[in-house]
């Protein structure tokens, strides 16, 4: 038996599949910045001081923290972490999409925390593009999860058309 | 009924890939107990007290003969025989083994069916009225719609890991048979369009789900689910599992606020991007057409086959309710014999109940939430044959409605959660009115069970409820009276003491002879004598010594 996969180091993981190493650290309220950075700010951190900030920086998103608080201050932020506690906990994937189709946030949304495989399709469809995931293989899980189902029955906040839509278009394309 | 195109079938193909390679990585070890529940349950498997169970999806209550006969063979080949309907309008078989769930996955999917959300906290099988397309008060078919929505909900994103499970029900006709107002989301299809319901439920805090939004047009109701679910899967409470369904959310905002967060959400969705547009609402619709209805009924055939055998004019009374054509009905085919397990068909009654439908019923059934199975189009010409043909396989039981046809969950003779036997008092229950003259004189009664608070057996809207309880290891049963999931659906309250099981069947008894006493007419039902006097006029007659 092998070891289950939630043992693995958390590995860095963007959708493509590229495993990269994380240069980005995390400030806590009370944390001193010290080092170059880039720093990701905790919320509450990030809605107090991103304001006055030059640098783009990142920020941590707790599933209860509202996402849209952060509306004003887009254009500071690059890099957004959302917070999976738990994996059952499905907050995260409300916050992404309203990231993504709501607010228009084109910079990187990170999913963190308990992060394995079978949520990576879910995540990749709300609109996330790097994942620290824990897996004995992080790149071919996210590759699996790509290409796990053909088609989807909704749009979300990726490029894949619902099903009714292609069903439309394949009429048109008939007639 | 609705066939599956192309994408159907790879949905269900890939789907089943994904759990396959996820039961193979548990056995690995990849992934342990804690990690696989989740994903097992989102594929209906449980583990319940004795062995696993499966709930196959029978979406919104809709089924052929085909996939009847395909149930008969999955429990004739992989169960004990038998299986068992659920007041969600599936089936659920409660002795596989957990080997044997990719075959069985594969042969359902092989007649268009799965086990998908049955279970885990996703949205679940959308239930609706058991005599959609069929029944003579009806404004408008839901069953195109409760299409759309089993596809916009099935492997949803963003709303696969919501704080609990979540249930749509849908109506469109003038009677609520589909119980809406006790669901997390109840829609009412109405000429105007929709009017949505939203926080209701049973379980241990129910509710009736009030009214949130009326006139929503049909090309609209995706977006507008969409943000119902959004705002739940937000701020609905995680922190408790008794305190996370939505109808708590909805509750502790006020109905008013959750209205105003979910048009707040709506009005910022790109509703263009979810929405179904109305071509393809009239390309679902396509898939329901009438059958094409036999003609040339000779009423005074079936009068005369009703005068000459008696027991069949009780059942043609019974178990018939009015169709949108006068020539024809929909035929209830109770699965609540004397004596015997409520909503469990062997395989050879399923495969009869198959034969019917093929013979009698254009090849369509349905299960209802009352755990019975429906011809849903019958020609009354043909009703004598059907009739013989049932009452040979002890599918014949002439009780639809009645006090002897009882909603019952499980119980703890299969269920982990409960705490109290429900089917075994179901069962003295309906011996103790056996009698078809008293069971007829009674009328229209309700008896729903539930061996434990989750109220799987919707004690909180039976006209008499009864609710399992443990007392220091003995098993006790509270009596709720005044409950309903109609049209004017109310929540019973319970009524004194609990009482031990063999005392249950002459309380109810005593309750009943009360009513027979106290009604003004034959045509005033139980429900309406109570709501007329009142609980308490029958409180103390579930109470007396007898």
């Amino acid at each position: 038996m092998s070891q289950p996969n939630s043992s693995h180091t958390p590995t860095l993981v963007t959708r493509d599949g590229a495993v990269l190493p994380d240069g980005w650290q995390l400030l806590n309220d009370a944390d001193e910045a010290s080092g170059d950075g880039p720093y990701v700010l905790g919320f509450e951190r990030a809605l107090r001081e991103l304001d006055g900030l030059n640098d783009r920086c990142g920020v941590r998103i707790q599933p209860a923290d509202d996402v849209r608080l952060l509306e004003p201050f887009l254009d500071k932020i690059a890099l957004v972490e959302v917070a999976f506690p738990g994996f059952r906990d499905g907050r995260g994937y409300s916050t992404a999409r309203i990231l993504r189709e709501d607010l228009g946030f084109t910079g990187i949304v990170r999913a963190v925390g308990d992060v394995l495989r079978d949520q990576l399709h879910h995540m990749l469809r709300c609109g996330f593009d790097e994942f620290v995931v824990k897996d004995a293989d992080p790149a071919e899980a996210v590759a699996a999860a790509a290409k796990r189902f053909s088609v989807a029955y909704q749009g979300a906040a990726d490029d894949r058309l619902p099903a009714w839509q292609r069903r439309l278009n394949a009429e048109a394309a008939v007639s | 009924m609705y066939v599956y195109d192309d994408f159907d079938h790879a949905f269900v193909a890939d789907r089943n890939r994904e759990f396959a390679d996820q039961v193979q990585r548990r056995l690995n070890g990849e992934i342990t107990e804690d990690q696989f529940k989740p994903l097992r349950l989102m594929n209906g498997l449980y583990l319940q007290l004795h062995a696993y169970m499966l709930r196959v999806a029978v979406p919104y209550g809709v089924l052929s003969s085909r996939q009847m006969r395909r149930f008969a063979h999955i429990a004739r080949t992989y169960d004990r025989d038998f299986g068992h309907f659920t007041t969600r309008q599936n089936i659920q078989f409660n002795w596989i083994k957990l080997a044997d769930t990719p075959k069985i996955l594969e042969e359902l999917a092989e007649v268009e069916m799965h086990a998908l959300q049955t279970s885990g906290n996703c949205i679940r099988n959308t239930t609706t009225d058991q005599f959609a397309g069929a029944a003579k008060d009806e404004v408008a078919d839901p069953r195109p719609f409760a299409e759309i929505i089993r596809q916009w909900s099935s492997n949803h994103p963003e709303f696969t890991f919501l704080p609990r499970k979540f249930k749509i029900a849908i109506t469109g006709a003038f009677k609520d048979r589909a119980a809406i107002r006790v669901h997390d989301i109840g829609l009412h299809l109405k000429p105007t369009g929709f009017d949505v319901h939203v926080g209701g439920g049973m379980g241990r805090t129910p509710y009736l789900a009030p009214l949130i939004k009326t006139g929503l047009q049909p090309e609209n109701l995706l977006s507008y689910l969409e943000a119902c679910l959004r705002v739940y899967n937000r701020y609905g409470r995680r922190d408790n599992i008794y305190k996370a369904r939505i109808k708590i959310l909805v509750s502790a905002l006020g109905a008013e606020e959750y209205s105003r967060q979910v048009e707040e959400e709506w009005a910022r969705l790109d509703t263009t991007k979810v929405d179904a547009p109305l071509a393809v609402v009239d390309h679902f619709k396509s898939f329901f057409p009438d059958p094409a209805f036999k003609g040339g009924f000779d009423a005074e055939a079936l009068d005369r086959a009703k005068t000459a055998d008696a027991a069949f004019a009780r059942w043609v009374r019974n178990n018939t309710h009015a169709h949108k054509r006068d020539d024809h009905v929909s035929v209830t085919i109770s699965l609540k014999p004397v004596g015997l397990p409520p909503g469990d068909a062997s395989s050879a009654q399923m495969d009869v109940m198959a034969d019917a439908a093929e013979a009698y019923g254009y090849g369509e059934l349905r299960v209802s939430h009352e755990q019975n199975i429906i011809l849903p189009h019958v020609a009354k010409g043909d009703l004598y044959a059907l009739y013989r043909d049932l009452d040979g396989s002890n599918l014949s039981t002439a009780n639809v409605g009645k006090i002897t046809d009882m909603i019952a969950c499980p119980g703890l003779d299969y269920c982990s959660l409960a705490n109290a036997r429900s089917i075994p008092l179901a069962q003295d229950i309906s011996q103790r009115f056996e009698d078809a003259q008293l069971t007829d004189t009674i009328g229209d009664l309700q008896i729903k069970i539930s061996g434990c608070i989750n109220a799987c057996g919707h004690h909180h809207v039976g006209h008499i409820g009864i609710l399992g309880v443990d007392k220091q290891g003995i098993e006790f049963y509270q009596i709720l009276l005044g409950g309903r999931a109609d049209e004017n659906a109310a929540l019973g309250v319970i009524t004194g003491k609990g009482l031990p099981a063999e005392a249950v069947p002459a309380a109810i008894e005593r309750v009943v002879r009360l009513y027979l006493d106290l009604r003004t007419s034959e045509t005033e039902r139980f429900i309406d004598t109570v709501t007329r006097l009142g609980r308490e006029t029958f409180a103390e007659a579930l109470h007396e010594p007898a």
